[in-house]
């Protein structure tokens, strides 16, 4: 029989009140003493399972209502209507028995108490977890191999570096080694190794652990080094959910060829081959981009006649980009084709 | 590990995190000096060789005074303040995250500054105001052990008020005015700038049953042995009724606000 779902959303909606402001001194007296509200659905109806052990990309622009999710899921915001059930606990009335089987951590601010050394934050948080002696050692040595936070360990947090200040973290939400972790945009801001340093982290808890992790990002890279599944929402509603791998063969027609020539005098030759579906672009008078429709134009033939036409020096084969694919789907154009 | 060594672990938190503070208090020291100063004097003008006003000869009152500003150096503390500075920046959502109640969190942390304030700002200023000023002893041991419970009660009376307060930040835009009139409030109406026995007749029957006046006036009442020690009894009995009901009162209002919670940024 196939295990239940760890966590299910089922029609999931938040609204916030929002006081509307008149402008203007006569506004200003208006204010006072008759309000205007506006209603904003932050999460519109919306509806996932999640598995034990999967890690999900949770995507959207700006103000797409990803964190109001996580939030609404970690117990600290109540839903306006729709359920949340994770391992059998509704997150927000079981707040205090139910965060100790989740770890979160938030990009954009630390857990970590912000004057007192780091050191003294993680035995804090033994102890508020219940974690044993040997526990936390076994772990503290873990995070000191694969995240290299031993060198500030007692430094405060506020003298921490963001890179450093987010490893931390991370070590913080994992201390009570929950079976389920929410990070909500965990690699903003980090530079390239930080974020690969990261990315290795979360893959090895995963697999040693069998930790779920739900993750929102704008970093495409971090969904493409971690995650199978996305899932998709933009101004509260769910675009998107399925493989990443299915998105990107539905989504990602389009294939470029970059081609170097032996000689200028080819680039005639190579132009005339522009036939239909093909779009042409001269990079330079040696180098030459084709793009075309990979449903449409077979990538073998395309070969055939280019390398018979031409001598090529030098040649590479790309798919667009994620983004590329991400990006349409929030401006709306590619959502008919995502139906499943 | 039980909750409440969880919590103690708290208020060891609330502690340290007031050691990056320590000059914050050795000002304090002068400013409370300075406050005892004042109304010394304000009341030895008043009496002059006059007779006792509302019960108090000048003597009491000089010991009324400093006792009171003593003991507030220790019960005060600033939750509300720093709730709703929480609030607004987003931060209560890590308190959310933790397994504990938010109010007895914060309760712990301000007793972990209060057991610091004991040390760096209660005590000095104990030591120089019965060094300056004549400062009467407490009426009996009795009233000492009577009055020793009192004030962790007016800790815990000022622990409830302001942890009600700050969950009012979840409603209001500013809570700013809130917390200058509640200081005001309390100034008045715990009876440190004067005793209950000031106040006319009907505002003194009308404050009896009220919380506030077991901040300040009831312990000092005990202190200076107003009472027999039966009645100081049932006056710390009823204190403690009120640290309940407020602690009750402030878990309602933090269960029924935290369903409108907002919370910005991401």
């Amino acid at each position: 029989m196939a295990e239940a779902p760890l966590i299910a959303v089922r029609d999931l909606s938040k609204d916030f009140r929002t006081f509307r402001r008149r402008e203007g001194v006569w506004g200003g007296i208006q204010n006072l003493f008759v309000r205007e509200y506006l209603t904003v659905k932050a999460v519109d109806h919306i509806t996932f399972d999640i598995d034990r052990g999967e890690m999900v990309g949770y995507i959207g622009p700006n103000g797409a209502g990803k964190s109001t999710t996580i939030k609404m899921l970690t117990g600290i915001l109540v839903p306006s209507s729709g359920t949340i059930q994770v391992g059998g606990y509704v997150p927000w009335r079981d707040r205090t028995t139910y965060v100790k089987t989740i770890g979160v951590v938030f990009g954009q601010r630390t857990q970590l108490w912000w004057d007192i050394a780091v050191m003294e934050s993680f035995r804090l948080l033994q102890k508020i977890y219940g974690v044993s002696q040997r526990d936390f050692d076994e772990r503290m040595a873990l995070f000191g191999d694969i995240l290299g936070i031993n060198k500030y360990l007692h430094t405060p947090v506020r003298k921490l570096s963001l890179g450093e200040r987010m490893r931390c973290d991370l070590a913080a939400a994992l201390l009570h080694n929950p079976p389920l972790l929410f990070l909500d945009e965990p690699t903003i801001g980090l530079d390239v190794v930080a974020k690969d340093h990261i990315r290795q982290f979360l893959r090895s808890v995963n697999q040693r652990f069998r930790t779920t992790v739900l993750l929102t990002t704008h970093d495409l890279d971090d969904i493409e080094a971690l995650c199978k599944r996305i899932v998709i929402i933009d101004r509260g509603r769910l675009l998107y959910d399925g493989p990443l791998d299915l998105l990107k063969q539905k989504l990602l027609r389009t294939r470029q060829v970059k081609f170097v020539l032996r000689d200028a005098a080819a680039g005639a030759r190579l132009r005339a081959i522009g036939t239909g579906g093909l779009a042409i672009d001269e990079v330079d008078e040696l180098t030459f981009r084709i793009r075309f429709d990979r449903t449409k134009v077979s990538t073998g033939d395309l070969m055939r006649e280019i390398l018979g036409a031409v001598e090529v020096r030098d040649l590479v084969i790309e798919d667009e980009p994620i983004e590329e694919v991400v990006k349409r789907i929030y401006a709306g154009e590619a959502l008919r084709e995502v139906t499943l | 590990m039980s909750a409440a060594a969880v919590y103690l672990e708290c208020a060891r938190i609330g502690f340290i995190n007031n050691l990056a503070f320590r000059l914050r208090y050795y000002t304090g020291i002068f400013t409370y000096l300075i406050n005892v100063t004042v109304y010394y004097f304000i009341w030895r003008a008043v009496y002059g060789s006059g007779p006792p006003i509302a019960g108090y000869n000048l003597a009491q009152m000089v010991t009324y005074v400093s006792i009171g500003w003593i003991m507030r150096s220790f019960y005060w503390n600033t939750i509300d303040q720093e709730m709703a500075y929480e609030v607004i920046e987003g931060k209560i959502a890590t308190s959310l995250l933790r397994p504990l109640s938010v109010q007895w969190m914060w309760l712990s942390r301000a007793a972990g500054e209060s057991a610091f304030r004991l040390g760096l700002l209660t005590a000095p200023t104990a030591l120089a105001v019965a060094l300056i000023f004549p400062v009467l002893p407490p009426a009996s041991a009795v009233h000492f052990a009577l009055f020793l419970p009192a004030v962790a009660g007016s800790f815990l009376l000022m622990g409830a008020l302001n942890f009600m307060i700050g969950t009012c930040a979840i409603h209001l835009e500013s809570i700013l005015a809130l917390i200058r009139a509640k200081f005001w409030l309390i100034e008045l109406l715990s009876g440190v700038l004067l005793p209950m026995t000031f106040f006319p007749g009907w505002a003194q029957s009308i404050l009896r049953w009220l919380p506030f006046q077991h901040i300040a006036y009831s312990p000092l009442q005990i202190y200076l042995g107003k009472l027999e020690p039966r009645a100081a009894l049932v006056v710390l009995l009823m204190q403690w009724l009120w640290v309940g009901a407020l602690v009750a009162l402030g878990a309602l209002w933090w269960r029924f606000s935290i369903k409108k919670i907002t919370i910005h940024g991401g």
